[in-house]
């Protein structure tokens, strides 16, 4: 479904990609670890098609997607349906007045109707916890609010791809296992999961496969994430430990 | 834990209806051209074009009077002279944005009195497209060769005070951190609209609305970081050397000057 | 807005900055006053916001968009002085570091960007909101003022434009700087501001203000400024005696006869017959003035250097295309 085949991507001098391939089919969970530094922000934002390659080739479902492709704004706004996006800072990601807006800023723009709109809201509300939230405004929230309305209001669009950055930064620790466990609940509905991440031991719970990036900008690895967390020198020589 | 709903695991048979949302991506592509000039700017190790910040900076400002100044054509094409030489001895991709930049300037100049040169005025249209070339190029080159800090404390041999200057490197640097923020911003609305926007205007005052907010709060903790580092009002910034390197330059600038005043 | 260099004779240029200055001092005069020193370096965060705000584009029903200054905005929530300051150094950092607006021209944009639109839209909606207690009527006074504001700005520009054929030409009674007299300049800038710009500087103001007092009211709340004498006075002072300094520094340069009044109704350049001439299109770059030899050298130089630009240009169009 997600092809990458030899993506390179360069802020200006400064390499941040370097000749990235991988390919993640529907359905899969897979784990981004690196370093910081190692251009996993980067190539989350070559996925989303935030930005494109420059070298190399990025392919959704067999299309490559380029700027003109998503110049066109009918297949841009179906691709974002599909494809949500979690940033790392959840504070950039929410601007309506308050967290019932957020989630049905997604929904209402879909054409729905008013009704199914509002149960759409109305379920992410409840399956992230955060109904009694949702008067509030978002910016007020504490971070671990923050994250769950960032969460339900990219689930209330039903993409088929969730794409993660960070999610478990500034969680305290009931929160990212809740949100560990939440994670699962999605794998087991269908979804596409692919999460970044320098957490070790959270990687090894969120998915069976992970990818390693190193200080290189390169893929060092691709396989199971259970053995990769093992394989100390490996991690080692990327300084991911 | 709730269950997850029906509808979450079934794919969106989606086709996203018609919209006009142009105002985003144009937002969109400002500021990412707004951060990336502040990226190549920090990527500046040593100036080019070998001269101080301040030299440099007093000569793009004399040289924009004097041009402004000047009536007569003749020491407008000494000046072109000038700046096409400063212009060859940049690296090709400064080059070719300044080049640009200036050259859109004048152009514009041109179509704006193209009108009076119709209706009988030539001096207009022979001066001024010229000298705009002159001088946007002049101030291009100027801050594509300089590191913005370094430019800032140049002012203050312009008899600047410190806590001008002060505040200026603080712009700067939040115009770089809340830029991001507003991009990002951005990018997150761009993301979720996925359909027909119907309150788009909801949606540009939330995003922008949100960038004062964080401005205040940014504001509250620059108060506090610079509280908890001693700071009492007072502010130093080191003195920017000058060379010999300087002298030549200015030896060059006096004979322009010298130029000018024979000519006019 | 911004006006570029080479448009405003420098003698303009002066009189504005001059213009100006009062203004800066009072702001931040006032400023200080209200921030312990200690805080003013927030100041730098506020003409960061001032000059990011100039960044979004903002849409107009039936498909246009602009950019708003939003001037009127930040003077509503955080007081016209810091507006004045910070738009001031926005404009500043605009100028220098990206070659939007003139460097010579910075006091008349400082004048019309940062003093007139402020002030003139901060006291009009002072004046609306207090008669118009109602919770929509804040929206309405902000709306109206940041209209006013930008359109009373724009013909302050305008004015500037306007005088210079009046005032700075050649002996042959070509004019040095901008062309256009005050018949052309006025139509040309006012009306867009009032169909377009103004527009979008309104639902900038309106749209943001909205969001503020819904998420952080607190935020937007302000003791209003107080309007001292002097403020008016110093206005007033402004209003009368920027023209009138134009007019007094263009008699030192021009001649003021009746002809030169009736000149503000429309150029009528001497030397010049009547209808086209052709020769405007394609100026005449003989360079008098110059020796013969110093022609041919210049001439030769510049040659030089357009080859090395070209082939700069050319072996870097010649690299692989990088995708922004």
């Amino acid at each position: 479904m997600i092809e990458f085949s030899g993506v390179c991507y360069s802020y200006g001098e400064s390499p941040a990609l370097q000749d990235v391939s991988f390919s993640i089919e529907a359905g899969e969970a897979v784990c981004l670890l690196g370093p910081n530094g190692s251009g996993k922000s980067t190539l989350l934002r070559v996925l989303n098609g935030l930005i494109f390659p420059t070298a190399g080739k990025y392919s959704f479902e067999g299309r490559e997607i380029t700027p003109a492709l998503m110049k066109k704004a009918a297949f841009a706004k179906q691709f974002h349906q599909r494809v949500g996006f979690v940033f790392q800072d959840s504070e950039a990601q929410l601007f309506c007045p308050t967290v019932y807006d957020e989630i049905a800023f997604g929904p209402r723009q879909m054409g729905l109707g008013e009704d199914e709109a509002d149960k759409r809201t109305r379920d992410c509300l409840s399956l992230l916890g955060v109904e009694a939230l949702r008067g509030r405004q978002p910016y007020h929230l504490s971070g671990g609010e923050k994250k769950k309305v960032a969460v339900a209001a990219v689930l209330a669009l039903n993409p088929e791809v969730l794409v993660l950055d960070e999610p478990m930064n500034s969680l305290d620790p009931r929160t990212a296992m809740w949100l560990t466990q939440f994670l699962g609940q999605l794998e087991a509905a269908g979804k596409t999961l692919i999460i970044s991440t320098h957490d070790l031991s959270l990687a090894a719970q969120l998915s069976k496969r992970a990818i390693l990036f190193g200080e290189n900008h390169a893929v060092e690895a691709d396989g199971e994430t259970a053995a990769l967390v093992k394989y100390a020198a490996l991690l080692k020589k990327v300084n991911l430990i | 834990m709730a269950d997850i709903p029906q509808w979450l695991t079934e794919p969106e048979q989606y086709s996203p209806p018609k919209d006009r949302d142009r105002f985003l991506d144009r937002s969109i592509v400002s500021f990412v051209e707004l951060l990336s000039r502040f990226r190549s700017q920090s990527a500046l190790e040593r100036d080019r074009l070998w001269v101080s910040p301040v030299s440099k900076l007093a000569a793009a400002a004399l040289y924009i009077v004097l041009v402004s100044l000047s009536r007569q054509f003749s020491f407008v094409y000494v000046m072109l002279a000038y700046t096409a030489v400063l212009l060859a001895l940049l690296p090709a991709g400064d080059l070719r944005r300044c080049l640009t930049g200036a050259a859109l300037a004048a152009a514009l100049a041109y179509l704006i009195l193209l009108p009076s040169a119709l209706a009988g005025s030539r001096y207009s249209i022979t001066m001024i497209p010229a000298k705009t070339f002159i001088c946007v190029a002049l101030v291009n080159i100027l801050s594509r060769t300089t590191r913005w800090d370094r430019l800032a404390g140049a002012l203050r041999r312009f008899f600047f005070p410190d806590l001008f200057i002060f505040v200026i490197d603080i712009t700067i640097k939040y115009i770089l951190l809340l830029g991001e923020f507003a991009l990002q911003m951005l990018y997150a609305l761009r993301l979720r609209s996925v359909g027909r926007n119907k309150s788009k205007y909801g949606s540009l005052g939330g995003v922008a609305g949100s960038l004062f907010i964080k401005s205040r709060d940014m504001s509250e903790e620059l108060y506090y970081a610079m509280e908890c580092r001693g700071f009492t009002g007072e502010y130093r910034t080191s003195r920017v050397r000058l060379s010999w390197r300087d002298g030549i330059f200015w030896l060059l600038n006096a004979g322009i000057v010298l130029v000018y005043l024979l000519l006019s | 807005m911004h006006i570029p260099d080479n448009y405003l004779s420098p003698v303009t240029c002066a009189v504005m900055a001059a213009a100006v200055a009062p203004a800066w001092i009072l702001s931040i005069k006032k400023v200080k006053k209200e921030m312990p020193r200690a805080k003013l370096p927030q100041l730098g965060i506020c003409a960061a916001l001032a000059f990011l705000m100039m960044m979004y584009n903002v849409p107009l029903p039936g498909g246009t968009t602009g950019h708003a200054v939003g001037g009127t905005l930040i003077a509503i929530l955080l007081g016209p002085s810091a507006a004045c300051v910070s738009v001031s150094v926005a404009l500043l950092l605009q100028a220098l570091l990206f070659g939007d607006g003139g460097i010579l021209s910075f006091g008349a944009n400082c004048f019309n960007m940062a003093f007139v639109l402020p002030f003139v839209g901060y006291y009009v909606y002072q004046f609306i909101k207090e008669r118009m207690k109602s919770k929509s009527g804040e929206y309405v006074a902000a709306a109206v003022g940041s209209y006013f504001g930008i359109v009373v700005a724009s013909l302050c520009a305008a004015i500037e434009f306007g005088v210079q054929p009046l005032l700075f030409h050649t002996a042959a009674g070509q004019p040095l700087y901008c062309p256009y007299p005050l018949s052309v300049s006025i139509p040309a800038m006012v009306i867009p501001h009032m169909l377009v710009a103004g527009p979008v500087e309104l639902l900038f103001t309106v749209l943001i203000l909205a969001f503020v007092k819904k998420v952080s009211p607190d935020l937007a709340e302000r003791v209003p400024e107080k309007k001292t004498k002097g403020i008016w006075g110093l206005l007033l002072a402004l209003v009368c005696a920027t023209p009138l300094g134009l007019i007094a520094s263009g008699t030192a340069w021009g001649e003021w006869g009746t002809d030169e009044l009736a000149g503000i109704a429309g150029f009528t350049p001497g030397g010049m017959a009547n209808g086209f001439s052709f020769n405007a299109l394609l100026p005449d770059y003989s360079v008098s003035g110059l020796p013969e030899a110093v022609g041919y050298i210049l001439s030769a130089v510049i040659g030089a250097a357009v080859l090395v630009i070209v082939f700069k240009l050319v072996s870097d169009m010649r690299k692989p295309a990088r995708q922004s």
